[in-house]
């Protein structure tokens, strides 16, 4: 049976997998033979764990770990929030996974209703936020802070439709799918957070988002971002704050920039990256890791504790996944983790996005709000 | 060994990384301080942080405690965390400057760096030292080329220097340097 066939009985067949890029293609994890749902009591024992290091390829747990629970795990609690109760955090572990390519087909086999989204935060009230944000900024309390809103839309849709879709447009390199009984999770993130091999650990920051208009290659891009003050210094400080959060598990001086603000480029925009490595000091375990790394700060603001703590006591509604991490933990300790960012979460027929855009002391409301929209864009468009 | 006081910033483990590079470091929460590291560090830092002075007052108990028995190093936070224990306002400044790389130049022949001379440094600061100030045995040593902002402050006679700047910042070329030069001093 050749691979789109496998795909597609496996998506009809109703059972649970997930789809993860890689650098050739796609890897389709399925078979799963564990699924552990994570809590605040469970979750540093699983990422604790110890397994005996055998080469198998599914020798491994998929998955992702989400906001809140990341927040709880640096002592960080959050106030009582609108809640859809979904799993703080779920991991997988595959007896099977299949390779695919970059161009695995998919037959669109019903009838998609349009759905109109709605947004938790209107233009006047993101102002208000926005301008309190700004206050303690001058105040010193925080350098820069995301604040974030959510899109939401009752429907039903067909995620490995959607997913075909979106990576047909938008082929990112942390993309992801998750289709359980009971929810999926359509993501394009273009955000690696956590690639760990061995010894070595790298993280890809983003920060500073442009639309693509007419006309405009990487080359256009990368003027109007050296030439804008304001992306350049809240990229700035973002590296300054992977470089320290690399530090604390690092050995000295092993903490470099390998790759400092180049272009990526997609669908409808270009993005401003850098790329951060360094060495793990011996004594450091995978949670510690994570403790250090999680979440993902260009996705906060800075400096992170602080600002957690003000976005927390702002934000009315549970974030779930938006700004958690998916990706997977290998038994011998390898590990990858994205930000999960550009995704559509679908759970109880209510498919939401959430996205979010920096204050920083020279930004402008109306301008981050928008901004806010293009990164929705071409998800809500898959809607269409 | 150099104790450095984490005002949990998300820079502070540049700082360590740095000084690190020069003699064994320990850091700790401002809230969470081990007594008998603070007796046995030769050099006490007081790491950046966000808010101001006022909001940490064991920081400032730490600082009346050891000063001139101690080498005594701030940045940012801590820069400003020192000269408003020693009376000095800690003001809201007009321009921001959050991952800003900007040029400054030593202006005081007291300095142990050469007068005239100029560095590339990184800042993140909302707040500034107010001035005119005057404190018996502090100078200002360095100024932002632009702004005229105080960036660093000298004290041979005890010891105690500050950098209003972030000589851990990528964005600040040659931070090694100036490190090296205040701990062996």
């Amino acid at each position: 049976m050749n691979k789109q066939n496998q795909l597609a009985d496996l998506d009809h067949s109703g059972e649970p997998y997930i789809i993860y890029k890689s650098k050739e293609g796609f890897d389709l994890y399925t078979n799963f033979s564990k699924k552990i749902i994570l809590n605040n009591k469970n979750v540093q024992s699983f990422l604790s764990k110890k397994y005996n290091t055998k080469s198998k390829n599914t020798d491994l747990f998929i998955g992702f770990l989400g906001y809140e629970l990341l927040n709880n795990l640096i002592k960080i609690k959050i106030p009582k929030q609108k809640n859809i109760n979904f799993p703080k955090g779920i991991f997988y572990k595959p007896e099977k996974i299949i390779k695919l390519n970059n161009k695995f087909k998919y037959q669109k086999k019903y009838n998609y209703k349009k759905s109109n989204f709605k947004i938790n935060i209107n233009k006047n009230s993101y102002a208000k936020i926005f301008t309190s944000f700004k206050k303690r900024i001058k105040l010193g309390e925080t350098y820069q802070i995301k604040i974030c809103t959510k899109y939401k839309t009752k429907s039903k849709i067909n995620p490995l439709d959607f997913f075909w879709r979106l990576s047909k447009t938008n082929l990112a390199p942390e993309a992801f799918m998750i289709k359980d009984k009971n929810f999926s999770i359509i993501s394009c993130s273009p955000e690696n957070l956590i690639t760990k091999k061995g010894s070595l650990i790298t993280t890809k920051p983003i920060a500073g988002t442009v639309k693509k208009i007419r006309n405009m290659n990487k080359m256009n891009a990368l003027n109007y971002f050296r030439k804008n003050l304001k992306e350049t210094k809240e990229h700035n400080m973002i590296v300054d704050m992977e470089r320290n959060d690399l530090s604390r598990i690092c050995k000295v001086g092993s903490v470099k920039l390998s790759k400092t603000k180049v272009i990526e480029e997609y669908k409808d925009l270009f993005h401003y990256v850098s790329l951060i490595k360094g060495k793990l000091k011996k004594s450091i375990k995978n949670i510690d890791i994570i403790k250090a790394m999680m979440p993902g700060g260009s996705v906060i603001g800075c400096p992170k504790i602080n600002t957690l703590k003000l976005l927390n006591n702002q934000e009315k509604e549970n974030r779930n996944i938006y700004t958690g991490s998916f990706g997977y933990i290998k038994f011998n300790g390898d590990m990858r983790f994205n930000i999960i960012i550009r995704s559509i979460l679908n759970f109880k027929n209510i498919s939401e996005i959430s996205v979010a855009s920096g204050v920083v002391v020279d930004s402008n409301a109306k301008h981050e709000f928008s901004e806010n929209y293009i990164k929705a864009k071409a998800l809500i468009d898959l809607f269409k | 060994m150099i104790y450095i006081i984490d005002h949990k910033d998300s820079f502070t483990h540049n700082v360590v990384h740095q000084f690190s590079l020069f003699d064994k470091v320990e850091c700790d929460n401002y809230n969470e301080l081990k007594k008998n590291k603070l007796e046995k560090a030769s050099v006490i830092i007081f790491s950046p942080g966000p808010g101001n002075p006022k909001n940490y007052p064991l920081t400032s108990k730490i600082y009346k405690k050891f000063k001139g028995k101690k080498k005594i190093i701030g940045i940012c936070l801590g820069f400003q965390q020192i000269l408003f224990c020693e009376g000095a306002k800690i003001v809201e400044q007009k321009k921001i400057y959050h991952g800003f790389q900007s040029n400054i130049q030593v202006i005081n022949n007291k300095s142990l760096f050469k007068k005239g001379k100029k560095f590339k440094v990184g800042r993140y600061h909302s707040l500034k030292l107010k001035e005119p100030f005057k404190i018996k045995d502090f100078e200002i040593t360095m100024r932002c080329l632009e702004s005229k902002v105080a960036m660093t402050f000298e004290n041979n006679k005890d010891k105690i220097y500050g950098f209003q700047f972030h000589p851990e910042s990528f964005l600040t070329i040659n931070g090694n340097l100036l490190i090296k030069k205040i701990l062996s001093a």
